[in-house]
């Protein structure tokens, strides 16, 4: 946000996505799981904000049926869920990790289509640690472009930071990583 | 509440007066001045919280509020402010803190037992706005330009009146600088809380951006100042200190007084987010 942005009391729109670089993870997952250790579990979500209007509804539903479409060829299957806090997830799962980033990317694109970019919050990919069986996240953030992961553990509420620095540093290569530590937000009881 | 800050203010611009009148020179003035400015900017987080009672919780003592201001701060861009509770029955909520990096979100209980998740949602995307647009550190600056524009005159007329009589500084001189200095304040303050009902417009807007939902922040807003006539007067009074950065303000009263008041009356905010609604319904390209 500009200088005259905030003298003027803040921009007019919120800030719309990043740069689109979803599909870095289609190459890092390659690296995560030969050489982290961690397993994909053939599901991811996106999360956005659904506006109660008819037009982002029908914008949704559309998406949906693409994607319903889609995944009857590529044999994924699609489910779509409200969580506590209101938001809407679109999950999809199929064994084949590059259709997954596909999937989630059509979503995405045809939001962005609609003109409703801004409302997209993140992509969830959901890993398990090949050692411990525990659960491995990776968010991408729409606004930043960047990913970062997330590890809960420990008790309710609670993350595993030392686990995601470690992975952090690991996969720092082959994935764009958000740089500040104070925006990895966790995404608390992902429903993946 | 206004009237308070008011003669606040006015005892503040006639000591200065005084001061000058004393002969302290234009530089150690600007000091004290800037001193004022620097403190409230610095330590006006710290003493208001306290002020308030408000305590930071972790995320495992508040998970909803930390989930739903977390999500709030992915959509708004910005980092994870401080977020801090205060045990009391007023239904409120505002934010403090110079940077978006050092800010704090404080949310009262009363608030939080008295709204939806969607309107305290709402509710707390107003407070991150004021936060994202930098209202703290902006309404300091600008209450220190408006001391600054008040001791200008002051000096004007002590400069020129003091080179033109002789040195001769009598009574009638001092009070014709007392009077001129209390209007440009006065004209000043009243800029200023203009400046603060438009801020508080612009966070009404950011807020309805972020959540996408203008309607639920509207019957957050009536729901509180339903709830706010009804609390007695003590509580009002106890919090009554600080009202630049609550949602409400604590004394909702007449018309005459919109004036004096730090936020704009009750309906124009809802008349604004409905409109920002029908925008809304209207589709995208709106």
């Amino acid at each position: 946000m500009g200088f005259l942005d905030s003298i003027f009391g803040g921009a007019r729109k919120l800030k719309a996505p990043a740069p689109d670089r979803l599909f870095a993870m289609t190459t890092a997952h390659v690296a995560l799981e030969t050489e982290l250790g961690l397993r994909h579990r053939e599901v991811a979500g996106i999360v956005f904000q659904p506006l109660s209007t008819a037009d982002f509804s029908g914008i949704v539903r559309e998406s949906e049926e693409l994607l319903r479409g889609a995944a009857e060829d590529t044999g994924s299957s699609v489910e779509s869920a409200d969580d506590a806090h209101g938001y809407r997830w679109i999950k999809v799962r199929d064994p084949d990790f590059e259709d997954l980033v596909v999937s989630l990317n059509l979503i995405s694109s045809q939001l962005q289509a609609g003109g409703y970019g801004d409302r997209l919050l993140a992509c969830v990919f959901a890993f398990t640690e090949e050692a411990g069986g525990r659960p491995v996240y990776f968010i991408y953030n729409f606004k930043r472009g960047s990913f970062y992961p997330f590890v809960p553990g420990g008790g309710p509420q609670r993350r595993d930071t030392e686990a995601e620095l470690r992975l952090k540093a690991q996969v720092g290569a082959e994935l764009p990583i958000e740089p500040e530590l104070e925006r990895w937000f966790p995404l608390w009881d992902v429903p993946l | 509440m206004a009237l308070t800050m008011l003669l606040l203010g006015a005892v503040y611009v006639g000591f200065v007066v005084l001061l000058l009148a004393a002969g302290v020179g234009a530089t150690v003035m600007l000091l004290i001045v800037g001193g004022f400015a620097f403190a409230q900017l610095f330590l006006s987080d710290k003493i208001a919280l306290s002020a308030m009672g408000a305590r930071e919780v972790t995320p495992e003592e508040a998970p909803g509020l930390h989930a739903m201001i977390e999500r709030l701060c992915i959509q708004a861009d910005l980092p994870k402010p401080k977020i801090a509770v205060a045990d009391i029955q007023v239904p409120n909520a505002f934010a403090l803190g110079r940077s978006q990096k050092k800010a704090t979100i404080c949310a009262t209980t009363g608030i939080m037992n008295t709204l939806s998740p969607a309107e305290l949602e709402g509710v707390m995307a107003h407070e991150l706005s004021h936060v994202k647009n930098r209202d703290v550190l902006i309404m300091t600056i600008a209450s220190f330009f408006a001391s600054v524009a008040a001791m200008i005159t002051q000096f004007g007329f002590i400069f020129g009146g003091g080179m033109g009589g002789d040195d001769d500084e009598g009574g009638a001189g001092f009070l014709a600088v007392l009077l001129v200095s209390f209007t440009v304040y006065i004209i000043s303050f009243f800029l200023m809380l203009a400046l603060s009902r438009y801020r508080e417009f612009s966070a009404d807007r950011g807020a309805a951006l972020v959540t996408g939902r203008p309607s639920a922040l509207s019957s957050a807003l009536i729901k509180i100042s339903s709830q706010m006539e009804k609390v007695p007067q003590q509580d009002l009074r106890a919090a009554g200190e600080m009202n630049a950065f609550f949602i409400v303000p604590t004394s909702v009263k007449g018309a005459i007084q919109s004036v004096f008041s730090t936020h704009p009356p009750m309906d124009k905010r809802i008349e604004r987010l409905g409109e920002l609604e029908r925008q809304l319904q209207a589709g995208a390209s709106a």
